[in-house]
């Protein structure tokens, strides 16, 4: 009976197994088909169409497409809408380009080690190519490494892999498309300048993961424009980790310790969101500016209800197209810019109306 | 029929690893199935590579629990020593020294754990929750939360180095396996690790100086953690304040799916890293089958819960089990 | 009694008191080679405190213990064992989940290259012990946790013995045990006794206390009321003395008076 019991348990992980195994199978045939947004319902926006002709423009001549490449794309995480939203964006992409792309993750936000044991496992498979987005710009740099050694190119996307240690390391990354962190801090801190006006007051910045390049940049951006500015006292610099809780306690405290707070610049929507929800908790929302960075769908409704003041966009679609674009043209040989950087919308309360068509 | 009964009861105590084989197998066979890209040595290598790590850590935290202990710092200390070295390799240290001191650090706050557990009678889980928390905020304060990034390459071999086919954090798991196999069966300190998880007080009534074997058992791990802190830190040529994050638990899952009581006095190093290896194994090949990352999750958690469950189910029955074979002869 | 004789060991002027409560008041006790000395009393007379100072689980407040010619104000466990006192505790302080052997030489384990367990001489020296003292365990391999009453308490003894103790205290030796078991443990007593150690027993059992001692020592409220020789004294005496009687009393109820018990 015992025996039986054992037995029933080895059996029962084996038919676990296989649903796994079967399951893979599965998501290989149907990894081009868009989970995020529906092709047949999306509105041809014109700020989207200035957007994506910017950066197409960058990226002349364009490679050959239908060719069937097959490309691994790693992402942050796809606990975090962003990703999440990015990974529809680049299946989309996929699609309209005749590629197959494969898009992986991190389990979460912060495990940088299992990121790496993903991109490297990959780097065991028949991909042509890969774009990749680090957690931090060191965590990736074996794995970029073992890329170079089997000939599959590498373009990071978003989040920057340090190159000098790619180099001391002895690999290279073959293309890399970003949008300037700095710049989107930098405008997002203006807006929020303009809008506390002459008179001033006390701002506070909830960081990322310290140390990341998104975060830094565009701590870095908003603060310098802060510090530059008469009359605005930057109070408080607080990582919140890119995580909706850690934010939502870090207002709270802010709001404690500087009731007379103005603004908060979060160095994303999650984080923005979560602030937002955390005044208005306190009954303290009306009068403060808050600006988050992504414009991620949350943030547009929040943006439209006035629950946001608004957010840094660039379009999601557009950033991933050019990034397999990207990697198309290293696969097949040909000259890349040393760098491509997406274009930055700034969409507030103002102006939101224009960007309902967004993607 | 005598020998026999010698089989059963071998066949009892090994049962949880000849179990943990056969699925490491199972899976491994499955996956080559699945995937062409996995037989290959290149996919072997990372696997090993990712599993290395995993082991040095899990050796020192099998002593822990098999003390009927946890520690939950490890992750925490791997950043620490990483910090350490990387500080000590940037102001001008040799690089062995700097190794020297990171391990110390390691060594430092398992002893600390060590002393507040078995001096002050603290419940570990509190102790390394706090120990945890603090050696985090050093490693944080240290490096003011910005990686330290670049060392000499003597220091970055340790992390991803070439030995013929393999590299140094594999030799290096190896070693710490035999060594920890070495000492947990055959030497006082390792029948002391698991006396003080059977019955520490019929340890202590023998005269033994049961306090002292804790903190030496605590020191222990927060110097396999402190050597995977170096392995992570070499081969990502940085020294991360956040390195380390969950470390914990994936050792401690790897420890239990060894077979190793969380209650202490019973465990074994052969099945630590056979866990090791088929946890490192199923990451990679869902990777590999390019299975989103909710679902690895979900299947790792699986897994634990059931090598849980049957080492319940065993442990449940062992007593009547061992009846049934006297009655038997 | 006979002077002549050194005793094995001597309990001097022993107090003991936790908080307010004194568990053993001025206690003096003499326990020789060679015999078989019952310690008897109510729950909370002193017996368990007694034989734990003289275990060196706890320390004592005032009082020594003499052995040979040495005086100690206190003992740790190890210190204990190594002078020869030895403890077979109630609850057997067993290792359930290790074998046998582990558990005859926990914390004395051979060792042969500095460091090495050495767990054949282990097996065989537990196999020589267990069969000098007639306890039957099939298998020394198996864990203590899946043997009978009875044969974990033969590994006990058989730790007991082979830490070399010249005196051996036993908790409780036969509670909680059927007949057959308790029998085979009875001759256990009475071997060590054969053999010249000093058996301390602490016993409710009065039928078996008088079967197997020597020496009776009563206690009661943390005091030593008596200490009679068993073929001299009767059943009902030694309840009263329990009972918290005075010898007078006791021994007049019982029809007997003995100076030379007192």
């Amino acid at each position: 009976m015992r025996r039986n019991k054992h037995i029933l348990a080895v059996f029962l992980l084996v038919i676990f197994m296989l649903t796994l195994v079967g399951c893979g199978g599965k998501s290989n045939e149907s990894k081009v088909v868009n989970q995020g947004n529906d092709p047949a319902k999306q509105v041809s926006d014109p700020k989207v169409e200035e957007n994506e002709k910017i950066l197409m423009d960058q990226l002349q001549p364009l490679p050959e497409f239908n060719k069937g490449e097959k490309i691994g794309i790693l992402v942050i995480t796809l606990a975090n809408p962003y990703w999440v939203t990015l990974k529809g964006s680049y299946e989309l992409a996929a699609k309209e380009l005749g590629v197959n792309v494969e898009v992986m993750a991190a389990p979460t936000e912060g495990d940088t080690k299992s990121q790496l044991e993903t991109l490297q496992a990959m780097t065991a498979k028949d991909y042509q190519g890969l774009i990749i987005s680090p957690i931090e710009p060191y965590n990736l740099v074996p794995g970029v490494v073992s890329a170079n050694k089997k000939g599959i190119k590498v373009v990071n996307l978003g989040p920057g892999i340090n190159v000098d240690a790619v180099e001391e390391a002895g690999g290279k990354l073959d293309g890399r498309i970003t949008v300037d962190f700095a710049e989107q801090g930098q405008r997002a801190a203006e807006y929020i300048v303009e809008k506390i006006g002459k008179d001033g007051g006390k701002v506070a910045i909830i960081q990322g993961i310290p140390g990341a390049g998104q975060s830094e940049g565009r701590t870095a951006g908003a603060k310098k424009v802060f510090e530059d500015t008469r009359g605005i006292e930057l109070v408080s610099i607080q990582p919140g980790n890119w995580d909706r809780n850690t934010a939502y306690n870090i207002a709270t405290n802010l709001l404690q310790a500087h009731p007379d707070l103005k603004g908060i610049f979060c160095c994303n929507d999650v984080m923005a969101l979560a602030a937002a929800d955390a005044l208005t908790a306190a009954g303290k929302r009306d009068g403060r500016i808050i600006f988050g960075v992504d414009f991620i769908d949350e943030a547009k409704e929040a943006i439209a209800a006035g629950k946001l003041d608004g957010s840094i966009a660039y379009s999601m679609d557009a950033y991933a197209k050019a990034g397999i674009i990207l990697c198309l043209k290293t696969i097949q040989g040909m000259e890349v810019p040393k760098q491509v950087n997406s274009p930055l919308a700034v969409v507030t309360r103002e102006n939101i109306q224009e960007y309902q068509n967004w993607h | 029929m005598k020998q026999y009964k010698r089989f059963l009861m071998m066949w009892d105590q090994t049962f949880s690893q000849i179990l943990l084989g056969l699925v490491l197998l199972i899976t491994v066979i499955l996956l080559g199935l699945a995937s062409p890209f996995f037989m290959t040595w290149d996919n072997w290598r990372n696997i090993l590579d990712q599993s290395a790590l995993q082991v040095i850590i899990a050796v020192g935290m099998t002593f822990v629990i098999c003390t009927g202990g946890i520690d939950l710092s490890v992750g925490s200390i791997t950043a620490l020593s990483g910090v350490c070295m990387a500080v000590a390799m940037h102001a001008g240290v040799s690089v062995e020294m700097a190794v020297f001191l990171g391990i110390i650090a390691g060594a430092i706050v398992g002893m600390g754990n060590g002393l507040l557990i078995s001096r002050l009678n603290l419940n570990p889980f509190i102790v390394t929750l706090g120990t945890m928390a603090v050696v985090r905020g050093v490693a944080l304060i240290i490096t003011k939360g910005i990686p330290i990034y670049g060392f000499p390459r003597e220091f970055t071999w340790l992390g991803n180095g070439h030995i013929g086919p393999l590299n140094p954090p594999m030799l290096m798991a190896v070693f710490i396996a035999l060594l920890g196999a070495l000492v947990l069966n055959q030497t006082k300190l390792g029948n002391y690790t698991l006396a003080l998880g059977g019955n520490e007080e019929a340890l202590r009534r023998s005269g033994v100086a049961h306090k002292l074997y804790k903190l030496i058992i605590y020191t222990i791990c927060g110097i396999t953690a402190a050597m995977g802190g170096m392995v992570v830190t070499a081969r990502l040529n940085t020294a991360e304040p956040l390195a380390g994050s969950m470390f914990e638990l994936d050792a401690i899952a790897a420890v239990v799916l060894g077979g190793t009581d969380m209650k202490g006095g019973r465990g074994s190093i052969t099945g630590t890293v056979m866990a090791c290896l088929l946890l490192g194994v199923l990451r990679n090949g869902l990777t590999i089958l390019s299975i989103p990352s909710y679902y690895q999750q979900l299947a790792i958690g699986i897994i634990i819960l059931v090598a849980i469950i049957i080492s319940e189910l065993r442990l449940k029955n062992a007593p009547g089990h061992g009846n049934t074979i006297y009655l038997g002869g | 009694m006979s002077q002549s004789i050194e005793p094995a060991i001597k309990i001097v002027h022993m107090s003991k008191s936790f908080g307010n409560i004194e568990a053993l008041r001025d206690v003096s006790l003499e326990i020789y080679s060679g015999e078989i000395l019952a310690i008897v009393g109510d729950n909370g007379a002193g017996k368990s405190t007694l034989i734990k100072i003289l275990a060196g689980a706890l320390t004592s407040d005032e009082g020594q213990i003499i052995i040979g010619d040495k005086s100690y104000n206190f003992l740790s466990p190890g210190r204990a064992i190594s002078l020869g006192i030895s403890t077979v505790y109630q609850d057997l302080a067993l290792v359930d989940c290790r074998d046998v052997a582990s558990n005859i030489f926990l914390g004395r384990e051979p060792v042969y290259a500095g460091f090495l367990v050495d767990r054949r001489k282990m097996q065989k020296e537990a196999a020589r012990i267990l069969e000098g003292l007639q306890i039957n365990i099939p298998s020394l391999s198996t864990q203590v946790g899946l043997l009978s009453g009875g044969q974990r308490q033969g590994v006990a003894v058989a730790r007991a013995v082979y830490q070399g103790g010249k005196v051996i205290i036993f908790d409780e030796p036969t509670a909680a045990m059927g007949l057959q078991e308790s029998a085979k443990v009875i001759k256990l007593l009475l071997k060590l006794r054969e053999e010249g150690m000093a058996v301390i027993v602490i016993s409710h059992n009065l039928n078996q206390v008088f079967e197997i001692s020597d020496r009776i020592c009563v206690m009661c409220h943390g005091q030593v009321v008596a200490i009679c020789k068993t073929k001299e004294s009767l059943p009902n005496q030694i309840v009263g003395l329990i009972m918290g009687a005075t010898v007078k009393e006791a021994y007049n109820a019982a029809g007997v008076y003995s100076d030379e018990a007192i």
